[in-house]
């Protein structure tokens, strides 16, 4: 029973007390380490970098990408996609545990929806820099112009506008309704009075009343339950972007699914890197446990296989389909010029997961942090293959070019990166990474287990 | 003029054994705060009025698609009707999916919207605070708050909060 009862929590930190030190201890009372210190400056030197190359992109426009004819959709697409995709894990990683009543989610919830945060900001930068003319984004809301133009509500673009605005902004109250409580921890703990003060309005007067804490209960799994279906819609509303087009390879209806299958998967994978850095970082070993990076492992392993499963279908859809364009694109792919990229895109996410039926590799810290990178780059490669194989090779074969990066696709690619890093960075420096209040009824039902 | 006997409780047992006693002795809960939810019925004499947050949200994510939903037809079918391949102005399964987006918005912030409302949120200076042992209830401790007379009814009310094993206890006239 007490093996079962530490298997989320180390008995150290059994103790209210103890959960709370655990976490906001790195946050008030310790400075920042030298390896924070590096991490901040690598990124904030990556976010200059990308900065700088949207800047130059605003002002010269898409001819500095190696976007061309035939391949119209590029770097920022793929970029696009694949940070969407993290971004949806977060949520849908918090909101379905949530749901389940998986008490081990206390743990990743809270970086995981702060996660999302940054990958959607991220995700969001891409279709405005893609319109080439981004100046005019806001021709995409409903609003009462004089020239009596309304935007299309029958295009993907417009679909795309809404999903993301109301998937950030979502997301943003079901991660602050979530934080209520521990900023209330916060305001309460000893420390200087204007950080303090900080936490105080943040919290809103919370006192953790019966009355409030059942009015937030109520909240948070409403909102949960609405996340869900919002979660799937999203990244669906990203795959028919693609399904909705009449290209060869892409108008399938396996789309929409298998986008959010792949959301699940890179998401996942970078919640295990962020939380084994994190863990490393801020001393979390006692409420990150090997009990929670096993069940990650396992998700990404499930994840994996029915990505396998996706990939399979796409081509057995393609060649059964008889369709010439379709036939030429299953050729190209695998035996084109981007085959290589192909195989090493199912080394990654099909076949380095696999590692994971291995009960022990699902608890090294090496074998997760390699897979995680593996998963992620993988995925990058897929979303980046979607576009580069299809529109490569489209219906007309005298059209059909080859698409080369350029070094402004790459440095804005690593300059969200940054961004993306540096954001985590000091959201770790300034809130709870890890749910105090939820960790502190893991730490009573441990303790209920113990006296049992 | 009513006082309170504040008791603060390490043990989320003797927190609820206290409210038990509270409550069978019919003595009035003035408030009881917790680190982390415990259950169970709100004290507090308007709890559990009115409709409820999930249903807030639901009317809210419902008015919010309806609404979005009849903007979309105005402006292709009304406002902006544009021959785009063809395609009927009217196009509703394209017009579906914007909604979906605008009413899960809707829900969730007529959620927010509720649940500061019914948890009294956004009150920085509220009484409760002038309790000093409620500082620990965001922490590890568990308080209750017991309406009682001053003078021997005072002493009653905080042998039973010592009684149920109660860490500290104290008077507090508001």
């Amino acid at each position: 029973m007490s093996v079962q009862a530490d298997r989320w929590l180390l008995p150290s930190a059994q103790d209210y007390a103890a959960v709370t030190e655990t976490v906001c201890a790195p946050l008030m009372d310790r400075g920042p380490k030298r390896s924070w210190w590096l991490a901040f400056g690598l990124s904030l030197a990556l976010s200059a970098m990308g900065a700088f190359a949207i800047g130059w992109s605003f002002v010269e426009g898409p001819g500095l990408w190696g976007n061309n004819s035939a391949v119209v959709w590029g770097f920022p697409i793929a970029n696009y996609v694949w940070w969407i995709g993290i971004g949806n894990a977060g949520t849908l990683i918090s909101s379905l545990l949530l749901i389940t009543r998986q008490r081990w989610r206390a743990s990743i919830n809270r970086f995981a929806e702060a996660m999302t945060l940054f990958a959607v900001s991220m995700a969001g930068i891409f279709p405005i820099l893609h319109l080439g003319r981004p100046m005019y984004f806001y021709w995409m809301a409903p609003y009462p112009a004089t020239m009596g133009i309304w935007p299309q509500s029958r295009s993907a673009l417009v679909w795309d506008f809404w999903a993301i605005v109301c998937y950030l902004l979502f997301s943003i109250l079901f991660f602050y309704v979530g934080l209520v409580p521990d900023l209330a921890t916060l305001r309460d703990r000893p420390g200087k009075l204007g950080w303090r003060r900080f936490y105080g309005v943040l919290a809103l007067g919370w006192q953790g009343s019966a009355r409030q804490w059942r009015a937030h209960e109520q909240t948070h799994r409403m909102m949960a339950v609405i996340a869900v279906p919002l979660v799937c819609s999203v990244h669906s509303i990203v795959g028919l972007d693609f399904a909705a087009s009449l290209m060869p390879g892409w108008t399938e209806s396996i789309f929409p699914p298998y986008f959010v299958v792949g959301a699940l998967f890179s998401g996942f994978a970078m919640v295990v890197l962020i939380a084994a850095s994190l863990r490393r970082a801020m001393s979390l070993e006692s409420v990150l446990r090997p009990a929670h990076f096993d069940a990650m492992a396992k998700v990404l392993l499930a994840a994996a296989l029915v990505m396998g499963l996706s990939y399979a279908t796409e081509w057995f859809t393609g060649w059964w389909s008889g369709e010439p364009a379709e036939l030429r694109l299953l050729q190209q792919t695998f035996d084109g010029p981007y085959t290589w990229l192909y195989l090493l895109m199912l080394a990654c996410n099909v076949l380095s997961p696999q590692l994971f039926w291995w009960p022990a590799m699902r608890t090294n810290m090496k074998a997760l942090v390699g897979v995680s990178l593996a998963v992620l780059i993988g995925m990058w490669f897929e979303r980046m293959l979607i576009l580069l194989n299809t529109l490569s090779f489209g219906y007309e074969p005298s059209f059909w070019r080859l698409y080369a990066p350029t070094a402004v696709d790459f440095m804005i690619l690593f300059g969200t990166l940054g961004m993306f890093a540096l954001l985590m960075l000091v959201f770790s420096r300034l809130f709870p990474v890890v749910s105090i209040y939820e960790t502190r009824e893991v730490a009573h039902e441990a303790r209920e287990a113990h006296a049992a | 003029m009513s006082t309170l006997a504040v008791g603060s409780f390490a043990r989320q047992a003797d927190f609820a054994e206290a409210l038990a006693r509270a409550r069978r002795t019919g003595r009035s809960v003035e408030g009881r705060w917790s680190p982390f939810p415990t259950g169970g019925a709100d004290d507090t004499p308007s709890g559990g009025i009115g409709i409820g947050i999930a249903a807030v949200g639901a009317l809210a994510g419902i008015a919010g698609a309806g609404l979005f939903y009849l903007l979309e037809w105005w402006t292709a079918v009304i406002a902006y009707p544009f021959n785009a391949g063809g395609r009927a102005l009217h196009s509703w399964p394209a017009f579906l999916v914007a909604p979906v987006e605008i009413g899960a918005l809707s829900a969730g912030a007529a959620g927010l919207v509720a649940f500061l409302v019914r948890g009294r949120l956004t009150r920085l200076h509220h009484p409760a605070f002038a309790i000093e042992a409620l500082e620990r209830a965001s922490c590890d401790r568990f308080v209750l708050a017991l309406r009682c007379a001053p003078g021997a009814d005072a002493r009653v009310a905080l042998a039973l909060l010592a009684g149920a094993g109660a860490v500290e206890t104290r008077l507090v006239t508001p």
